[in-house]
């Protein structure tokens, strides 16, 4: 029954938005909005019936019997209507629609709409040829389901998916506002407005999901790595390059009427990346850890929804590039700062889809397979964004139209003082990237502080900024010193052995307990260990999980705060007379995610503006 | 120079605009490249090479397990099987019976014990047979010379050279024309 | 105008510096060395943070070998000479357009907008 109500409200929109299209010109405006809408409710039902479905264990579904166990804790179940290729474009479909459904109610214009109704549904159609859940299965209910993916079962991870895709689609509204500046072309200030706050919207959801996504890949994978340069991670990263652009470059756009055919492309292309990455790591060309289960077909999807989003925005920008291209100023401004600041981000963006494409490429033309992992990018990627983070220091302090002002000896101290931090910094620790990092980032730190005390008008706004663009630079400098400065060792406890074991550091760690606890879904096997050192004990209880009904072991990771830093334990291997721990020290990783938090929170700032 | 260069440009725009008959140039651009990209897709890139043509040096001077000798050449004749399995792996004891009736047929069979324990191995052998003409014990180092992926991988040689090389537990269609 | 061209030369001459260093500071740890080896019967993961086999043999070997004093780089061309090229992260230069790109891809965008801005 769930499954002919769902494909029932798969066909419906399609067959009202052709209608729609249809008699299109003859509706005036109201009706037009109703049309609109009716067609978003109908693409919104769906989605809501698959988690019915999964909710209350409907086998019949077979995208339920694939992806759900009787046994799973309720929230897995719900959540399990996303764990699978077909449930999260459904999701996809589902927010794509939410989002046009919310924007009605700020737009009443046709064209706007319409465009957005067309792209949605090409969603559904992509649904309907390839990738239905609601396909009907008969098990005559001897059947428990084949279970979510252990690895799934995370609660982080649950709301990961739907938050990242809140950002995607959130970046189809500055598509459509651009588009419709383009063809109309009418650039008044409201319709950049708009676009400004729709876009960090985006920027919002899109920063969040991403490090959601690190933060789970952290405590779950037992890698103690946090960002791996996986197609999927790059993917998702592309986007949010083009969206920080976008919004810094709005400012100009909205304040000065510059730097307007940068916005509106940043927007257009923003978009298209979005789209083009959620749907290149679901073809068959690209192999990750997130893969899904593949089917060619998908990838010729691919292609011709960017076919027709890149079309459509090179036929755009061709009719109107005389119109917009009027930009003016010159000197020394926040406007030309901010145009280094959208080619450098732009570059940024490029470099990171050609290393995730390149690989593809070379198969094809030379017939090799090469990788394209962590050493490229760090030369490319990381030395790119290194001149921005430095100007980024200066950047918010220079002014409009012509920064008269050039206090050279200000601008010598700042950086002697950074070049002197960073020397000492080499004494103390003895690694270059390090030192590299600390001149990189001295400037900004100092502005932070110096601009803090000058006397000037700061209200929530400048807080906001302040605290995001400090964040970077914290963000920085606990990369760096995680990726250099982590020391990991392997603790190999015996049976029948004297039991403490020296640990690097100088303290010592010894296994208090071993225990096997029947859980609903799976058996963990739980090890409490601890850490002695310098007076100080540490509690860690790293697991393994073996589930029902598949029989996969799964390692769960255990971490100890020390201030900033932490100690982060997994089992490596566990016999009846030996157990191997992985211990890893990692100095002033929690300086990471604290920046990540202050980030998020100086976005979210930056939309409330007043409190 | 530029000023040049810009005014060419403009003009081939201006051109384009008023001839009707190129506004086709853009879809039909798009459509080229959309062709192209539907080719590729069907015809993906073949199989790469396998970068080893010559089986590794170790095999003939290690000192074999039962035997207490090392391999003669020229005892295994012009074709033969080198064989990488372990206790621990279970495809590898999914392959073991298609491994027995070669030996049966006669063809000689190298097995590369690889990075076992060796009372697991000696058991594995005994429990299920030995199908193997010389048995070799490796601590990963003949793997690595090979170009190892995984146990079970298996090498078909002919002429003193690999002729291919079969990832993964054996099935009859990749050994049937051998038999 | 000319305080903006001022600007731009020191961030070339800051992106160079920094180009630079990195090449010179290559590490020369082994454990670092593992992080640039791809596991092969992973998905993307490198031998340092995997626990196959593979990741376990190689890394074994690859100490065996850097031990007796063979050089990384001695050992990485060795790695892909028995296993291909995508058993390293770190495509080689016969890739220049890939490791070019980026900056090329800068040079060009200052190049198309110079007209117009500068």
């Amino acid at each position: 029954m769930i499954n002919s109500l769902g494909n029932l409200f798969l066909y419906l929109p399609i067959l009202f938005t052709f209608f729609f299209y249809l008699r299109s010109s003859k509706l005036n405006e109201s009706q037009t909005i109703l049309a609109a809408r009716v067609i978003y409710i109908c693409s919104l039902i769906p989605f809501l019936l698959l988690l019915i479905a999964f909710a209350t264990s409907n086998f019949q579904t077979l995208n339920v019997l694939q992806n759900s166990y009787i046994n799973d804790p309720f929230i897995f179940k719900v959540t399990s209507a996303w764990g699978s290729h077909e449930g999260s474009i459904l999701l996809w479909v589902f927010l794509i629609n939410l989002y046009g459904l919310t924007f009605s109610f700020f737009h009443k214009k046709n064209l706007l709409n319409k465009q957005l109704i067309f792209i949605s549904q090409i969603f559904i159609i992509y649904i309907l040829i390839s990738s239905n859940p609601f396909i009907e299965v008969n098990m005559d209910g001897n059947t428990e389901g084949l279970g979510l993916n252990p690895i799934l079962q995370n609660l982080l991870f649950v709301i990961h998916p739907p938050i990242l895709f809140l950002g995607y689609l959130g970046l189809i509204i500055p598509f459509v506002i651009s588009s419709f500046i383009l063809t109309t072309k009418q650039h008044d200030e409201p319709l950049f407005q708009q676009m400004l706050i729709w876009s960090k919207i985006s920027w919002f959801f899109l920063t969040v999901g991403i490090v959601l996504g690190s933060y789970w890949a952290y405590s779950e994978l037992g890698w103690g790595g946090w960002w791996f340069w996986d197609p999927v991670e790059n993917v998702s990263l592309i986007p949010w390059l083009l969206n920080t652009a976008l919004v810094h470059s709005l400012q100009v756009s909205i304040k000065n009427n510059q730097l307007k055919l940068w916005s509106l492309n940043l927007a257009l292309y923003g978009f298209i990346a979005a789209v083009f990455g959620t749907f290149l790591v679901r073809s068959n060309l690209i192999v990750s850890v997130h893969s899904f289960a593949t089917d060619p077909l998908r990838g010729l999807f691919l292609i011709i929804i960017i076919g027709y989003l890149l079309i459509t925005t090179i036929r755009m920008n061709l009719k109107s590039i005389s119109l917009f291209n009027k930009d003016t100023f010159q000197f020394i401004s926040k406007e030309s700062f901010l145009l280094i600041n959208n080619i450098f981000f732009i570059c940024a963006a490029l470099t990171v889809f050609i290393g995730t494409v390149y690989p593809l490429f070379s198969e094809m033309i030379f017939q090799t397979a090469v990788s394209v992992g962590a050493p490229y990018y760090n030369f490319t990627f990381n030395i790119l964004l290194a001149p921005i983070i430095i100007l980024m220091a200066f950047a918010p302090q220079i002014k409009w139209h012509n920064h008269h002002s050039q206090n050279q000896i200000k601008l010598l101290i700042i950086f002697l003082t950074g070049f002197v931090a960073s020397l000492i910094s080499y004494f103390i620790f003895y690694n270059l990237f390090f030192s590299i990092s600390v001149f990189i980032t001295a400037p900004l730190f100092m502005q932070s502080v110096v601009v803090l005390f000058a006397k000037f008008k700061k209200d929530f706004r400048f807080y906001a900024q302040w605290l995001a663009h400090l964040s970077i630079g914290i963000f920085i400098i606990a990369a760096v010193s995680t990726e250099q400065f982590d020391t990991e060792e392997n603790l190999l406890f015996k049976k029948d052995s004297n039991n403490e074991l020296p640990l690097n550091s100088g303290g010592y760690a010894y296994i208090e307990n071993i225990q096997n606890i029947e859980k609903l879904n799976h058996v963990q096997i739980l090890l409490d260990m601890k850490i002695v050192e310098e007076n100080k004990t540490y509690s860690l209880s790293p697991s393994k999980n073996i589930y029902q009904p598949s029989g996969q072991i799964t390692n769960e990771v255990s971490v100890v705060n020390n201030f900033f830093s932490q100690y982060y334990a997994t089992i490596s291997q566990i016999e009846s007379d030996l157990v191997s721990i992985n211990l890893v020290y990692k100095p002033f990783i929690n300086l990471l995610w604290m920046s990540a938090l202050m980030l998020i929170l100086g976005i979210f700032g930056s939309i409330i503006r007043k409190i | 120079m530029d000023e040049c260069i810009n005014a060419y440009f403009r003009n081939i725009w201006i051109y384009y605009q008023k001839n009707m008959k190129k506004t086709i140039l853009v879809p039909l651009l798009g459509f080229v490249i959309l062709v192209i990209c539907i080719f590729y897709y069907l015809n993906p890139p073949t199989e790469k090479k396998s970068y080893q043509k010559k089986i590794a040096d170790e095999i003939f001077n290690t000192q074999t397990f039962f035997k207490t000798k090392t391999i003669d050449e020229k005892e295994l004749g012009e074709f033969y099987i080198v064989n990488f399995f372990a206790s621990w792996c279970k495809p590898c004891l999914a392959e073991h019976p298609l491994l027995m009736a070669m030996k049966d047929q006669g063809i000689k069979i190298i097995g590369i014990n690889f990075r076992d324990d060796e009372e697991n191995f000696l058991s594995w052998i005994t429990e299920n047979g030995n199908p193997f003409e010389y048995v070799i014990r490796d601590d990963g180092t003949i793997a690595y010379k090979m170009g190892l992926i995984g146990v079970p991988e298996t090498y078909f040689i002919s002429n003193n050279e690999i002729i291919n090389k079969i990832q993964g537990p054996l099935f009859y269609e990749d050994v049937e024309k051998y038999l | 105008m000319k305080m903006l061209k001022s600007i731009y030369k020191k961030i070339f001459i800051i992106i160079s510096l920094l180009f630079i260093s990195s090449a010179l500071a290559e590490n020369s740890e082994l454990t670092d060395f593992y992080k640039s080896i791809r596991c092969l019967v992973c998905d993307g993961q490198n031998i340092l943070d995997s626990d196959t086999e593979f990741s376990v043999n190689l890394k074994e070997q690859i100490k065996k070998k850097f031990d007796s004093g063979l050089s990384l780089q001695e050992i990485n061309n060795e790695l892909i000479s028995i296993y291909g090229e995508e058993i390293s992260f770190k495509p080689s230069d016969s890739h220049f357009l890939l490791w070019a790109s980026p900056f090329l891809l800068l040079l060009l965008i200052f190049f198309l907008i110079r007209k117009k801005y500068f």
